[in-house]
């Protein structure tokens, strides 16, 4: 009898309840409103979903030494996590992203490239701020990296500048975006009249498919000539482009927009989820990281309405843009696209944006990749 | 691969794993990959590159990336791969070839005043790690402050970057301000060079000549009046190719919809939930 309840105290003490802290149930509370955003107000579930069960996965607690948990090395999960912390999903989730995007409104006006430059100062501002805050210039940039709206990014960046802070800006990241519908439209109102939300925008030309093509192709060697630290970004961004409009690799793109891309979103969201263990994630810092990762949205939302407001200045009648899409050069693709789109059907529903907000959101990418390359240049 | 510093006379200095002070030649990888030496030459005698053969498949003459690795100059080959067999007291140039035992990586003179007792434990070597001349005459080379077996040449400081950072641009006004210029002048590059490649595809004269033609059709003049003129040529196009099409399908034509879908379920043996469920044994009464 004695035998039996000493092995069955031993086998209480491996369970996760003879382990249970109030941290982990936070922790455990955190992954369940992930999950509820994501399957019930269906807020990015691609994102949510996997990160809130990673993080119900990172948050069992552990007895030390049963080499299961993702920092413990050579175990499953920390195998899969090697591709956050190496850096190998973000390209490839680039690849699948340059596979699924048509830059054709893009290519049709150039000019929304420059909303998807003025949005990054959403990554430089928080960049200030960090500092201000007494983060280190690599944290803060790492921290920064969070207004471009890009969770591959974040990820790919602070891998490299902040690896112990990765988690806490991973989650930061994909939270903000699948927050874009809420935190986007009441500052794209503050910042513009009725008239400019009623500015319709000239139909998008069609575009060739020999510039299609040639887009990538330029696209990639202008901007690794620039910053070459963005290359494994930009490089597979533009590869993927490649394979979609040059038209006789349409296996590879298919393969590069579907079945890759959802494994890696599958592989990234888990184990991003799973690496906010609470001993590692309940910090003071963390808190700091949400909330200027909040600004850097902010910022970010500001200024690319604000560039198109001052842009719109200099532009003839009838050529003038919207500033409803200025919203959308912080990537955060598609949805802060859809968010231009929606908030100018509220005050025009026949006025359609999408199209045209896809411009500054693509470039948003572009941008936010050579502002990741920069910021490892001169921190890395 | 590049012979990176040596020391003639060694009394005080390094030892090797024998307990034994002798001349000691380092290799650097200056590349950012694993280079394996083994089945390389280091030799003493331009006339005999082949002096002393690396031997091959031996995992500690994989050099990892910008790591160094120590030669001992003891001619003691049989202590071991990293014991070669001359002495840096009577050569006059240390010499590493590849492995066809023709090529030369690198080479480098011993000036005789090294081998002066004076120079006891004073090593010779390039002043930056893997920097300056491979064809021995010395460029990039000096006599070292320290010598320095198996680490860096010149010190390092691996938080230079970021610390340097902080120092010039305490509050990141510089760094926004740079980054961001960056972030413009790239993506003002890619819009000025697509709207030049835009000039050639859009053909302005063939649109214009093509335009011409639309507005002359009664149908394509009406959709712009009606909505005041405003309506763009490819919105009056899509109108155009929209009605086409309603009308050559007729069931198409509805003036309202009726928004109600309807479903006609179809019978098979694989959504049948009585062919999938497993049966229950019936009971004989």
């Amino acid at each position: 009898m004695d035998k039996i309840l000493e092995n069955l105290q031993t086998f209480w003490s491996f369970t996760g309840f003879a382990n249970f802290t109030t941290d982990y149930l936070i922790m455990i509370c955190f992954g369940l409103i992930f999950l509820y955003l994501g399957i019930k107000k269906d807020w990015e579930p691609m994102l949510l979903v996997p990160i809130g069960f990673g993080i119900l996965i990172g948050n069992i607690p552990l007895f030390q030494g049963l080499n299961v948990g993702v920092y413990e090395e050579g175990s499953v999960l920390n195998i899969l996590y090697q591709g956050v912390q190496r850096g190998f999903y973000p390209p490839l989730i680039f690849l699948g992203i340059g596979a699924m995007t048509d830059f054709s409104a893009l290519i049709s006006n150039p000019k929304l490239f420059l909303i998807g430059a003025a949005a990054q100062f959403g990554i430089f501002g928080a960049y200030a701020i960090s500092l201000a805050f007494g983060f280190d210039p690599a944290q803060a940039g790492a921290i920064g990296i969070i207004g471009g709206a890009d969770g591959p990014t974040a990820i790919f960046l602070s891998s490299r500048l902040a690896p112990d802070m990765m988690g806490a800006i991973a989650v930061s990241a994909y939270s903000y975006m699948a927050l874009v519908p809420v935190i986007q439209p009441p500052i794209m109102r503050l910042l513009t009249t009725k008239k400019e939300r009623l500015i319709r925008m000239k139909t998008p030309r069609q575009v060739s498919h020999t510039e299609k093509v040639l887009f990538p192709i330029i696209g990639f060697l202008l901007t690794a000539f620039i910053v070459p630290s963005g290359i494994p970004l930009l490089g597979m961004l533009f590869f993927g482009n490649l394979l979609k409009e040059s038209g006789v690799t349409k296996r590879l793109a298919n393969t590069a927009s579907g079945p890759l891309i959802d494994i890696v979103t599958i592989l990234i969201g888990v184990t991003v989820g799973a690496s906010t263990q609470a001993d590692q994630f309940l910090q003071t810092r963390s808190i700091w990281i949400f909330v200027i990762g909040a600004c850097s949205f902010l910022i970010a939302t500001f200024a690319g309405v604000l560039f198109v407001k001052i842009f719109n200045l200099f532009l003839k009648e009838g050529n003038k843009i919207n500033p409803l899409i200025g919203n959308a050069g912080v990537s955060a693709v598609p949805d802060a696209a859809r968010v231009s789109n929606n908030v100018g059907r509220e005050y025009d529903p026949t006025n359609y944006l999408m199209m045209h907000a896809m411009g500054p959101n693509v470039a948003g990418v572009i941008g936010s990749a050579v502002a990741a390359g920069i910021l490892l240049g001169f921190l890395g | 691969m590049r012979l990176n510093e040596f020391l003639v006379i060694n009394t005080n200095d390094f030892q090797d794993d024998y307990g034994q002070q002798s001349s000691w030649i380092e290799i650097f990888n200056a590349s950012y990959g694993t280079v394996d030496i083994g089945g390389c030459y280091l030799s003493d005698d331009p006339a005999n590159l082949k002096k002393y053969q690396i031997p091959g498949g031996d995992i500690l003459t994989k050099i990892k990336p910008r790591q160094h690795v120590i030669f001992w100059a003891d001619n003691q080959p049989f202590r071991g791969t990293f014991h070669v067999n001359f002495d840096l007291l009577g050569a006059k140039e240390i010499i590493f070839t590849k492995g066809d035992g023709k090529s030369i990586i690198d080479r480098i003179k011993i000036d005789p005043a090294l081998k002066d007792s004076t120079m006891a434990n004073i090593s010779y070597g390039r002043v930056e790690d893997g920097i300056g001349s491979i064809t021995g005459d010395g460029e990039g080379w000096a006599v070292l402050d320290r010598t320095s077996a198996s680490t860096n040449n010149s010190m390092i400081d691996k938080t230079a970057k970021p610390q340097r950072m902080k120092e010039m641009d305490p509050y990141g006004w510089m760094m926004a301000a740079l980054a961001m210029s960056v972030v413009f002048i790239a993506l003002i590059i890619l819009y000025f060079l697509f709207k030049q490649i835009s000039k050639i595809y859009t053909r302005p004269d063939k649109e214009k000549g093509d335009s011409k033609e639309v507005v002359a059709t009664p149908s394509a003049k009406a959709v712009p009046a009606a909505k005041g003129g405003k309506a763009s040529e490819d919105e009056v196009y899509a109108a155009i190719v929209a009605a086409l099409e309603m009308w050559k399908e007729s069931n198409q034509l509805h003036d309202e919809e009726s928004f109600v879908l309807t479903i006609v379920p179809t019978h098979s043996a694989w959504n049948d939930k009585h062919e999938l469920l497993t049966k229950l044994p019936l009971m004989k009464k």
